[in-house]
């Protein structure tokens, strides 16, 4: 393995380098690359005190041990994509992470370089999977967890993560990627175990993202996994499927109650306004009862008096006047039977139940017709049933009236 | 000539190949010097050795897990739960690890899950599971690390974490788990339709109140103004009436009769020699 040779007899420009800790400068190494090789050539073509059998054999080895070296660090070369970051250990060491760019380390076996992507986002899912085409949905053994009321919830979970350090995420955990996702499962149920399930379901649910992503990045740090989480998404909480439906019940009762009380507040709004309204029409009332009944009284009071000054001019003329105006429209309304009780004790038979029909011949006597000339004193009367607004004012009247 | 130095070349690669060895920074290094173990603290990078005398095995210096298999463990109150549970470990003292358990992980493991599962029935018998679940997570993860730890350090093994991953109710368990979740739920349903009732009652029953109430004021107020009209009233008629009380009495005796006899359909049985008759009988 001729390329090799160089390494062998500390001839190599590289070997030279291996004390040297800092990574290799790009330009330095180009320049003396370019030096030792000039040298070579130069040295060969010049040295005329060596044999030239020797001496051309020597320059053809050197030649291919030059170009050799030349491929060998060549290979040496390797690009850092953006978001990326490349650990470089030499010998097993590590000696440095390098960013973004053409970048040069000492070639295999001596130097060798992993490229580990720091920006890029993975995630992992915990009780489900969304994954790429294939069976998606609930992996039960991970959802189902127990709270600290012992109920059991269904809890779907993603979280993000992105290399934090290299290095560390290159060098101390096996495998930080499925450790991540032991954690999480670990720390999601400690966190679920620490609640009440409402507490889950409803309105913890921000805290507990909040509780889960610091608690993990807590263990991540405590393992020097060189990982960060980005996010916590909480995706679904829900009680079991096999009690979904009292849940949705529960939901509903909820619901019910409000409507309750809507109803109740719509009875309310509807009741207490009309009473009010129906209030202000009493009190009206009342008022305009109050009115009606002294101007009555004032009226009615009017009127006596000022007949009374007539009467007590000649008060025995209008008395009878007055007594025969009030028989007159008394009897001219109404169906008279005279009646001479004491002209004979014979029995008489009055068909009270035909009367009410105008029989005329069924009558013994009829002595008076209509005669519709009313009398003044009726007329006083009458605007007195007319003017009454209810049956309660027109019972008042006749009690007042009575006494 | 040329054969000979390519020859050299070869002969002194491979025997400075044989005299090296690199420790990664993800390896630990036991050498060993014919059989016997002279050094084990290597730190990353180019070490010598003697060819043939000397040999070196390597181990993996990361964080290991250990992740056991769900078992059943019992709880102080007698229940069954099915716990999961893993180890983050590393190799502490590479040494000891090679002669205990010969340098197999997997070997380790199999060690570790026994010690582990032998801490966890201590630890979970002592416990109700409301404790597993929710408070006594930590304390539990800080006493097995303690117990294991001593256990472990005799296999050369570095514990750096215990975890408890799941806790889980048997299938059997869950069932009833589940239908007293039912039941609870059923229990709250309940609860909010009554407290939506009650509350709609007292609603209700306030708006009745305050319309009997704002009804019954308005009651009083119209007979304070009712009385007060009726006492003006008969203020008003008593004043004037008292004047002449007989001819008021006739007065209003004729307004009577006219409004409660002289109506049409009343018949009226009358006596002839009543005075209104008196020039109806026998005209003198």
């Amino acid at each position: 393995m001729s390329w090799n040779e160089p390494g062998g007899d500390k001839k190599d420009p590289w070997s030279g380098r291996n004390d040297n800790k800092n990574p290799p400068d790009l330009d330095e190494v180009m320049r003396s690359l370019q030096e030792k090789l000039g040298g070579l050539f130069g040295g060969g073509s010049g040295g005329g005190d060596q044999t030239p059998g020797n001496d051309s054999v020597f320059k053809g080895l050197a030649f291919l041990g030059a170009a050799a070296a030349v491929l060998w660090g060549l290979t040496g070369f390797y690009t850092v994509d953006e978001g990326t970051r490349s650990v470089v250990t030499r010998l097993g060491a590590y000696v440095g992470t390098t960013q973004p760019g053409l970048n040069w380390h000492i070639p295999y076996p001596i130097e060798q370089q992993l490229n580990i992507n720091v920006e890029h986002q993975s995630f992992i899912e915990i009780g489900y999977r969304s994954g790429g085409g294939q069976a998606t949905g609930s992996v039960p053994k991970e959802a189902m967890m127990l709270t600290k009321d012992e109920n059991i919830v269904d809890v779907r979970l993603a979280v993000q993560y992105q290399v934090k350090d290299a290095k560390d995420f290159a060098f101390n955990v096996l495998d930080p990627a499925s450790t991540l996702k032991q954690v999480t499962e670990s720390v999601l149920r400690g966190v679920i175990g620490h609640s009440d399930m409402d507490f889950v379901l409803t309105e913890g649910r921000s805290e507990i993202v909040q509780a889960i992503k610091t608690e993990i990045q807590t263990v991540m740090d405590s393992y020097q996994a060189g990982i960060l989480i980005t996010s916590v998404n909480l995706q679904d909480a829900q009680p079991p499927e096999q009690v979904q439906g009292a849940f949705e019940d529960a939901i509903k009762a909820r619901e019910d109650k409000q409507r309750l009380i809507n109803e109740a507040e719509t009875y309310s709004n509807d009741v207490v306004p009309k009473a009010r309204g129906k209030a202000s029409r009493i009190v009206q009332e009342a008022e305009g009862y109050e009115q009606n009944v002294i101007a009555r009284a004032d009226g009615d009071v009017s009127h006596f008096s000022q007949l009374l000054s007539e009467y007590k001019k000649a008060p025995a003329v209008t008395k009878q006047r007055m007594y025969i105006e009030a028989m007159e429209s008394v009897l001219g309304h109404s169906n008279n039977i005279l009646v001479d009780v004491k002209g004979g004790n014979n029995i008489m038979y009055l068909p009270l139940d035909k009367i009410g029909v105008k029989t005329p011949e069924e009558i013994q006597q009829q002595v008076i017709n209509h005669e519709p000339v009313p009398a003044p004193a009726a007329q006083t009367s009458v605007p007195v049933k007319t003017v009454k607004t209810d049956d309660r004012a027109a019972s008042r009247e006749h009690d007042l009236r009575g006494r | 000539m040329l054969n000979k130095i390519l020859v050299a070349a070869g002969a002194l690669l491979l025997l400075l190949s044989m005299s090296v060895f690199t420790v990664g920074v993800t390896e630990r290094v036991i050498k060993f010097q014919l059989g016997e173990i002279i050094g084990t603290d290597f730190q990353p990078g180019l070490h010598f050795k003697w060819p043939f005398v000397n040999n070196v095995i390597k181990f993996d210096s990361r964080i290991l897990t250990m992740d056991s298999t769900p078992e059943r463990f019992l709880t102080a109150e007698k229940k069954n739960v099915i716990v999961d549970s893993f180890v983050k470990w590393r190799i502490g003292d590479v040494k000891v690890f090679y002669t205990t358990v010969s340098g197999d992980v997997n070997q380790a493991n199999v060690r570790l899950d026994q010690i582990i599962k032998d801490s966890f029935r201590s630890e979970f018998s002592k416990r109700e599971i409301k404790q597993l679940v929710s408070t006594d997570r930590s304390i539990i993860r800080e006493a097995l690390i303690t117990n294991v730890s001593p256990h472990a350090k005799k296999m050369g093994i570095e514990i750096v974490d215990v975890q408890v991953k799941r806790i889980d109710l048997p299938p059997e368990v869950s069932n009833s788990v589940y239908q007293r979740m039912e039941a609870e739920r059923a229990r709250v349903a309940r609860e909010f339709r009554s407290q939506g009732s009650e509350e709609a009652e007292r609603i209700r029953a306030n708006a009745d109140k305050q319309q009997a109430i704002i009804l019954a004021n308005a009651y009083r107020d119209s007979e304070v103004l009712r009385g007060e009209g009726d006492a003006k009233a008969a203020e008003v008629y008593a004043k004037n009436y008292s004047e002449d009380p007989d001819f008021y009495a006739f007065y209003r005796s004729m307004i009577a009769y006219r409004l409660s006899l002289g109506k049409s359909g009343n018949i009226m049985v009358l006596e002839p020699n009543s005075d209104f008759f008196k020039f109806f009988k026998n005209q003198k």
